[in-house]
């Protein structure tokens, strides 16, 4: 266990090193200048338009040699600097983003496990039931097919201004301040449900044609062959093909968390839900290039911290990782 | 039955952690960015007191409004004139005067009169009994508070400085400025712009915090007060003790005004749809089709052109680049651009056809006729090639596009940034025009930053611009947009085209000395140089753009018989251009 | 004997191939998008950009897909974005697979030290997000092309496609045929193409076809935030354009259903393509 913890660690710590690196490379690598393109966002006055200039090449660290400005971006890293936002100048990077993060959190850990969890269940069922089959695989093949933001338009579109049923826009109505009440709770609920659907939907039919692909792949095992043989009871055998199955579901997991950024960015931005999705948006529209930096770290992090769990979870239910027996 | 209870344990902490990032208090901390040394920066953080109020606002107490705020509101200092949030001037500090576009007339607001009373010195006699929200006097101290905060660098009225002399409180509620050299228009325009502060509020604070603080909560003479802002809102409170309701019998419905950040077009009209917005200040597309068919949206027309003229989009070329440099070429692209194309095609009639002079409606009364009628152009494909064939831009080589007189290649490019959808819409019909006579140019679209770079670099060939040609008291603004010098390096305020003219400089200069009853035969001069020489292509007005319902609040103003003839806009500057009237029209729906 | 072999395998293919409903439902959709590509933009009558028809009109025997609010016709777009969305997905996808093909290849079969480092790179890579990385890059370019978006995309989607063909690798590279083959002495780099890379053929196919949909969608979402091609049009951008634009909320929803509906129906098509060949390939999937 300990070894497979270690090699995951480094693993962990190496990346967030190299997409620091990148985080730090592009702006600085990339055709144009970023500096000037930030300065004509703000459009100021030429005299103020100077005074900006020193402070964005300074805030950048732009003055010293690159091995330096390296170190630099380093250093201000861990005191939490990100530079300062030019979209909202002169807020804070960090500032902005943790605003964002509860909205991304409240957003996403449901869809993620809801949609995991009903779709393993809904996929083992699947792969038992032939009806059942015949019309989950290709409405989750449709479904996982789906762009994320075409199937949100959608939603909103039918439930929101058709039908009316839901609100389309913002994590809370504009006709209330935060407070704490039941009225706000469902309020805030009414807001999450249109843009939780359209992930939930989503990232369900993948999960549900995973988990059925596997169980069909167990039951055709020499395991399961050999324990028919033995005239164990069918639904032992599926009950152990559906924990076999679970693990490489967990690994996938882990795997599927890059696609899920993609969906929390666009499913945000149709729905103009304050999650880091939205701020991504509104950054590249404004050049905000610290705040978008920012995201990207944050989003780094965000997936390192979820892979590192879904790691833990693994050597729980995996017995083999705990012994050593497997590197992966 | 474990994974149920985990689940509901799950969601249970989600929407608690949600919840108490919601509620906290709106604590705003800005790190004030000082010159030099960078790391010396000062974090203030300033929390405003909880009023006790109502948490969900009545709906027919409550009008809803979008338009203003492009990102979350970061500022409530008048001093930032392009960053402040929705309403701080108009709604919450007032000016001296408002102007009224309309009528063409300033209306007395915080003061009571205010003119020359000798050659140099122009005196403001303030109205007797206004308050400030915190119940303080307004007296003539503030406004010559006010105005000497313009002596410090980075307060926007800073050049008044140039030219004003001295400002002094003569008694409680008389103010007399003192000039060296009278520029009656600019001094117009700074009488209904500059908001009046509180002396005694703002007195004890940093250089630094006067000019970049986000100064909140603030505190005005205005019809509303702070209530509260977050990422997507900002929301204002009815002020009962406003003192134009004692002293003008004026007072404004709405106990609540929420004014709702830009969403992306199609969420805006969703919610204008829904009826969760009441008047949207949005360019929204397919409008034209909404108030046609029965939808219950309402503009200022009920027909083409629906909306108001707020400014003037220009096709700008750079004059410093060949073949730009030569007025007969640009003369043949005013002929060529087929503008009726981009307004109803483009704009599906929303907006209208500028005149040639390029002057808004409003001031159409400065568009000398003569001048004009000898002068002007309209889409001729023709004459343009007449134009070109007469300058000796032909075809050469036979390879369908003219070359130079000097037989050198013509391939030239028009931009406008990326993802401004109705202006890349329009410059393909401004190319295909150009292509329709022989001119290869083709539409390009860089992103903002390098479509800023090469507009005011000088770098661009052509560009499409309307930033400095908004609606004002004075045609000044507008030339001085137009014709702005001298030429530097950078040109972020105006004459992307580096047209250096001086003659046509030193008009301007003229019109900005000219009192406002003299100022036609400055103006037909500048017209005639502009359109003889044609620095820029007026195309045509963008609109005010305004579209509201009527679910919820009714007598809004419009061009309709009997109603109220006030700008409904919520835009910055609009406030002060009658809209604060608008709010004193305003009825609840039954 | 050598030369029946083979055949006896590809007829083999074909007639699981044909009985597979899976996999001719996918290929047949397929097939229709890519002959629909080629022919499409033949048969749209307008330029995709042009201002033809009546503004924001319902499809009609003109405008088979109706027309945008500007009177663009949407068929038009439609066909060329088609055209351009394959392109993306068939640019990028096989640059992710080759990528993928290269590294895992190798990394599998020299083992070692050189697993070790390639193995590294590829899980560090995999964990970072695509789509983040892809805003990155396409924020700080001013002149955004179809083609750099391909390459971008690929250069992005390798890693799962080379930890994928590593394992396989390692499988094979044991197996008798492989040690004969190094007893003759060729190099490990001929090894690795004439032995393990045709033995692999099926499972690459695989690859090559979730990266394409992979590229497909990312593609779809880049021009969605507005990071798409600056010249052109593409599905996503079609999609970009009718949202800006509010298409659902002026009833114009010719203009935005077909482009969602489209991409949803090739990635879906693709992903349905892929067990189909699976089934075939792993002969133990068939009963069901």
């Amino acid at each position: 266990m300990g070894r497979y913890l270690r090699r995951k660690l480094l693993i962990y710590i190496l990346t967030f090193f190299v997409a620091v690196t990148i985080d730090w490379m592009i702006p600085r690598f990339m055709p144009g200048d970023p500096v000037s393109l930030m300065i004509a966002r703000i459009g100021t006055r030429p005299e103020a338009a100077e005074v900006l200039r020193g402070y964005f090449i300074k805030a950048f660290g732009l003055d010293v040699p690159l091995w330096q400005q390296y170190l630099n971006f380093w250093k201000a890293l861990f005191q939490g600097d990100l530079g300062v936002s030019i979209w909202l100048y002169p807020q804070p990077v960090i500032r902005i983003i943790q605003r964002a993060i509860p909205y991304d959190l409240f957003l996403l850990l449901p869809a993620i496990f809801l949609s995991w969890f009903a779709g393993n269940q809904v996929g083992a069922l699947a792969a038992r039931a032939r009806w059942l089959d015949n019309t989950i695989l290709p409405l989750g093949y449709l479904l996982t097919a789906t762009p994320y933001m075409w199937l949100a338009i959608v939603l909103a579109w039918s439930l929101g201004n058709v039908a009316g049923i839901f609100p389309i826009a913002g994590a809370y109505s504009f006709a209330i301040r935060p407070h704490l009440s039941l009225q706000f709770i469902l309020n805030l609920l009414h807001h999450w449900f249109l843009p939780f659907m359209s992930l939930f939907l989503v990232m369900f039919g993948g999960w549900a044609i995973g988990m059925r692909n596997m169980i069909i792949y167990e039951l055709e095992s020499d395991y399961s062959r050999y324990l028919e043989a033995l005239g164990i009871p069918q639904s032992l055998i599926r009950k152990y093909a559906f924990r076999n199955a679970m693990l490489p579901q967990i690994t996938g997991l882990a795997l599927q968390l890059g696609g899920i950024v993609a969906g929390a960015v666009a499913t945000e931005v149709v729905f103009a839900y304050p999650g880091i999705g939205y701020i991504i948006l509104n950054a590249v529209q404004n050049q905000d290039y610290f705040l978008l930096q920012g995201c990207f770290l944050f989003i780094i992090i965000g997936v390192l911290l979820a892979n590192f769990l879904i790691d833990l979870v693994y050597i729980i239910v995996d017995p083999r990782t705990r012994l050593g027996m497997t590197g992966e | 039955m474990s994974r149920k209870l985990m689940f509901v344990i799950l969601s249970a902490l989600l929407v608690g952690s949600l919840l108490l990032a919601a509620c906290q208090p709106q604590t705003v901390t800005v790190t004030v960015v000082q010159t030099v040394p960078v790391k010396e920066t000062v974090p203030v953080v300033i929390t405003p007191t909880p009023a006790p109020s109502p948490v969900v606002y009545p709906r027919n107490e409550t009008i809803y409004t979008s338009g203003k705020q492009w990102g979350p509101p970061t500022s409530w200092n008048p001093l930032q004139t392009g960053a402040y949030a929705m309403g701080v001037i108009g709604l919450c500090y007032e000016t001296l005067f408002i102007f009224d576009p309309l009528k063409n007339e300033y209306i007395p607001w915080l003061a009571e009169s205010g003119q020359f009373v000798s050659d140099k010195v122009y005196e403001v006699k303030l109205r007797q009994g206004i308050q400030w929200q915190d119940g303080q006097p307004l007296t003539a101290a503030d406004v010559v508070y006010t105005f000497e905060l313009g002596k410090l660098g980075g307060v926007y009225y800073q050049p008044l400085w140039n030219w004003m002399e001295k400002v002094e409180a003569v008694d409680d509620l008389t103010v007399r400025f003192t000039f060296k050299e009278v520029r009656y228009q600019s001094w117009g325009n700074l009488l209904y712009s500059i908001a009046i502060v509180p002396k005694h509020a703002w007195e004890g604070r940093s250089e630094e915090d006067i000019v970049n603080g986000p100064n909140l909560p603030p505190m005005g003479t205005g019809a509303y007060m702070y209530e509260t802002h977050s990422e997507d809102r900002m929301v204002w409170k009815r002020n009962d003790n406003w003192w134009a309701t004692k002293l003008l019998g004026l007072s404004v419905a709405p106990k609540y005004i929420v004014d709702i950040v830009n969403p992306s077009n199609n969420v805006a009209l969703g919610l204008f749809l829904k009826g969760e917005m009441d008047l949207s200040n949005n360019f929204l597309p397919g409008i034209a089709t909404l108030v046609k068919g029965g939808y219950g949206v309402k503009t200022w027309y009920d027909d083409a052109p629906f909306m108001l003229a707020a400014n003037t989009a220009f096709l700008f070329m750079n004059t410093t680049k060949k073949p730009m440099d030569d007025p007969a070429f640009r003369k043949a692209m005013a002929y060529a651009v087929n503008v009726d194309e981009i307004v109803t095609k483009v704009y599906g009639n929303i907006v209208q056809k500028a005149d040639s002079s390029g002057l808004l409606p409003t001031w159409s009364q400065y568009v000398d006729k003569a001048v004009v009628d000898e002068l002007g152009f309209s889409y001729d494909p023709n004459e343009a090639k007449r134009i070109l064939d007469g300058a000796g831009y032909k075809d050469v080589d036979g390879d369908g596009w003219r070359e130079a007189p000097d037989g050198s290649k013509i391939e030239l490019k028009i931009m406008v940034p990326f993802g401004w959808t109705d202006w890349m819409e329009s410059i393909r019909v401004v190319a295909a025009g150009a292509q329709a006579v022989g001119i290869n140019l083709q539409p390009d679209f860089p992103d903002f930053g390098g479509y800023w770079d090469q507009l005011t670099g000088g770098t661009f060939d052509m560009a499409i611009n309307n930033f400095g040609s908004n609606m004002s008291d004075t045609p000044y603004t507008f030339y001085g947009w137009l014709f702005r010098n001298p030429i530097e390096a950078s040109m972020p305020n105006g004459n992307f085209g580096r047209y250096d003219n001086p003659e046509v400089f030193a008009l301007v200069d003229e019109l900005d000395r000219t009192p406002k009853d003299q100022m036609a035969s400055v103006i037909s001069k500048i017209q005639r140089i502009q359109l003889t020489d044609m620095p820029a292509v007026p195309l045509w007005y963008n609109g005010l753009w305004a579209q509201w319902n009527e679910t919820y609040w009714t007598n809004w103003p419009s061009a309709a018989e009997g109603a109220p003839k006030y700008l409904p806009c919520t835009w910055n500057g609009y406030w002060n251009m009658t809209a604060i009237l608008m709010l004193a029209e305003l009825k609840p729906a039954q | 004997m050598s030369q029946e072999q083979p055949k006896k395998v590809r007829s083999e293919f074909i007639y699981f191939a044909w009985r597979n409903v899976k996999l001719r439902i996918g290929v047949s959709i397929l097939l229709a998008f890519v002959l629909f590509s080629i022919i499409g933009p033949f048969l749209a009558k307008h330029d995709p950009l042009e201002y033809v028809g009546p503004m924001g009109a319902p499809p009609s025997r003109e405008y088979w897909f109706g027309t945008t609010t500007f009177g663009q016709d949407v068929f038009s777009q439609f066909a060329h974005g088609t055209r351009s969305t394959l392109l993306v997905g068939l640019l990028g996808g096989s640059i992710g697979t080759l990528v993928g093909i290269l590294v895992g290849l190798i990394a599998g079969y020299r083992g070692g030290l050189v697993d070790e480092f390639l193995n590294m790179i590829t899980n560090i890579i995999l964990i970072i997000p695509t789509l983040a990385v892809l805003i990155i890059i396409a924020a700080y370019l001013s002149v955004r092309g179809i083609f750099m978006q391909s390459v971008f995309i690929g250069l992005t989607a390798w890693p799962w496609a080379a930890r994928a063909i590593r394992a396989q690798t390692f499988s094979l590279r044991v197996r008798e045929f492989v040690d004969l083959a190094r007893m003759t002495g060729r190099s490990s780099l001929r090894i690795v193409f004439t032995e393990i890379a045709p033995n692999m053929m099926s499972y690459l196919l695989l690859v090559f076809i979730l990266q394409f949909g992979g590229a497909v969608l990312n593609a779809a979402t880049l021009d969605f935030i507005g990071l798409g091609p600056t010249k052109g049009t593409s599905l996503g951008l079609i999609m970009n354009n009718a949202v800006l634009w509010a298409a659902l909320q002026l009833g114009q929803w010719w203009w935005l259903l077909p482009p969602g509906a489209a991409i949803a129906a090739i990635v879906g098509a693709l992903y349905i393509t892929n067990v189909g060949l699976d089934e075939i390939f792993n002969p133990k999937l068939r009963e069901m």
